[in-house]
């Protein structure tokens, strides 16, 4: 309790990771869902930077640094089909987005 | 207990509150203002770990970027096709609890468990301080060691625009602009006769099925009178029907 350890950050990063996975397993609102995930790649970021922080690298950030590229393409693709389902009239709604099923 | 662990709990949490309110609000917009708390708060998670140039790129990034787009994204999609609030199946729901509680405890156990890997890096607070802080830290790794990834991080981000541009086209872009050639009329002020049959609002007039192609007869018959009085010819478009009866 006296000093800040990497576990604290460890578990923050674990509680993080975990609420958003159970955002997208429970919601059914893809913008959420979107959100969650976004939530989930901010929880992984942190481990990496306490991990780093730990052993005195700098790679662990520049990983985060190349996991936020990535995570900024994937909310752009991922808006954008949310985009097209919408203005094709359907649901935004994931358990009615089953097309490829039917 | 010194004021390091202090602040750590009190970001902490914050975090976690507000990423509980970003699963459970009821109206997506509140979602989206609970996940810029959290990746504020995680911005300042990153300033206590010595990340300060990770914590201003999460700030302009996240909450600056993608979160703007998120935003937007909310106010362009009808309200109709959100699906209204509800968690799912119980059945679903105490699946995920589990789920996640199980995952908790291994995580948990794994933490408790490991070795340490304290202190084996070069990269200590004081050599970071003599290159010239993190930013610059950063930069001499980035781009040394790591430039490949650097500019295969650009491709990704160049495909992912284009990608996001191509789905956000409208549907029948190309078909829109020939669609109304041929039914100029000088006399109306809006630059089209009402002769063609009113389509559903905000779509074109003339139904356009993609998979088939434009019959080629239609434009042919039209013709274009040009006229000063706007009630003379009000019909001039509704030509191939009734060229074929008269």
């Amino acid at each position: 309790m006296g000093e800040l350890t990497v576990e604290h950050f460890l578990f923050l990063s674990a509680a993080l990771f975990i609420i958003g996975m159970m955002g997208v397993l429970t919601r059914r609102n893809m913008l959420i869902i979107l959100m969650c995930i976004e939530l989930m790649v901010a929880a992984v970021s942190i481990s990496f930077v306490a991990f780093a922080w730990e052993s005195n690298t700098l790679g662990g950030q520049i990983f985060v640094l190349f996991a936020l590229a990535v995570a900024a393409a994937e909310a752009a693709v991922g808006l954008g089909i949310i985009l097209a389902l919408s203005r094709r009239g359907k649901s935004v709604d994931v358990d009615d987005l089953r097309s490829l099923r039917d | 207990m010194s004021w390091d662990v202090v602040f750590f709990y009190l970001i902490a949490a914050v975090s976690l509150i507000t990423a509980l309110g970003v699963v459970a609000a009821r109206n997506p917009v509140h979602s989206g203002i609970f996940l810029i708390l959290c990746f504020v708060n995680i911005a300042g998670i990153f300033v206590m770990l010595g990340a300060e140039f990770l914590a201003v790129i999460q700030i302009i990034v996240y909450t600056g970027a993608i979160l703007v787009l998120v935003l937007f994204v909310i106010m362009l999609v009808d309200p109709e096709d959100l699906p209204s609030f509800h968690t799912a199946e119980p059945l679903q729901r105490y699946l995920s609890f589990l789920l996640g509680a199980v995952l908790l405890l291994e995580i948990g156990a794994a933490i408790v468990t490991r070795t340490g890997i304290v202190g084996t890096g070069t990269a200590t607070p004081e050599n970071v301080a003599a290159v010239g802080g993190n930013t610059q830290a950063l930069g001499r790794i980035i781009y040394s060691k790591y430039l490949l990834a650097f500019e295969v991080t650009s491709l990704v981000l160049t495909v992912g625009v284009i990608g996001a541009v191509v789905l956000a086209l409208p549907e029948r872009l190309g078909e829109r602009l020939n669609t109304r050639r041929g039914t100029i009329s000088l006399s109306h002020s809006r630059g089209t006769d009402e002769a063609l049959p009113e389509g559903p609002r905000g779509e074109t007039p003339i139904r356009v099925d993609r998979n088939r192609p434009a019959p080629p007869a239609a434009a042919a018959q039209r013709t274009i009178i040009l006229t000063k009085d706007p009630d003379a010819h009000t019909r001039v478009g509704q030509t191939s029907d009734r060229t074929r009866q008269g």
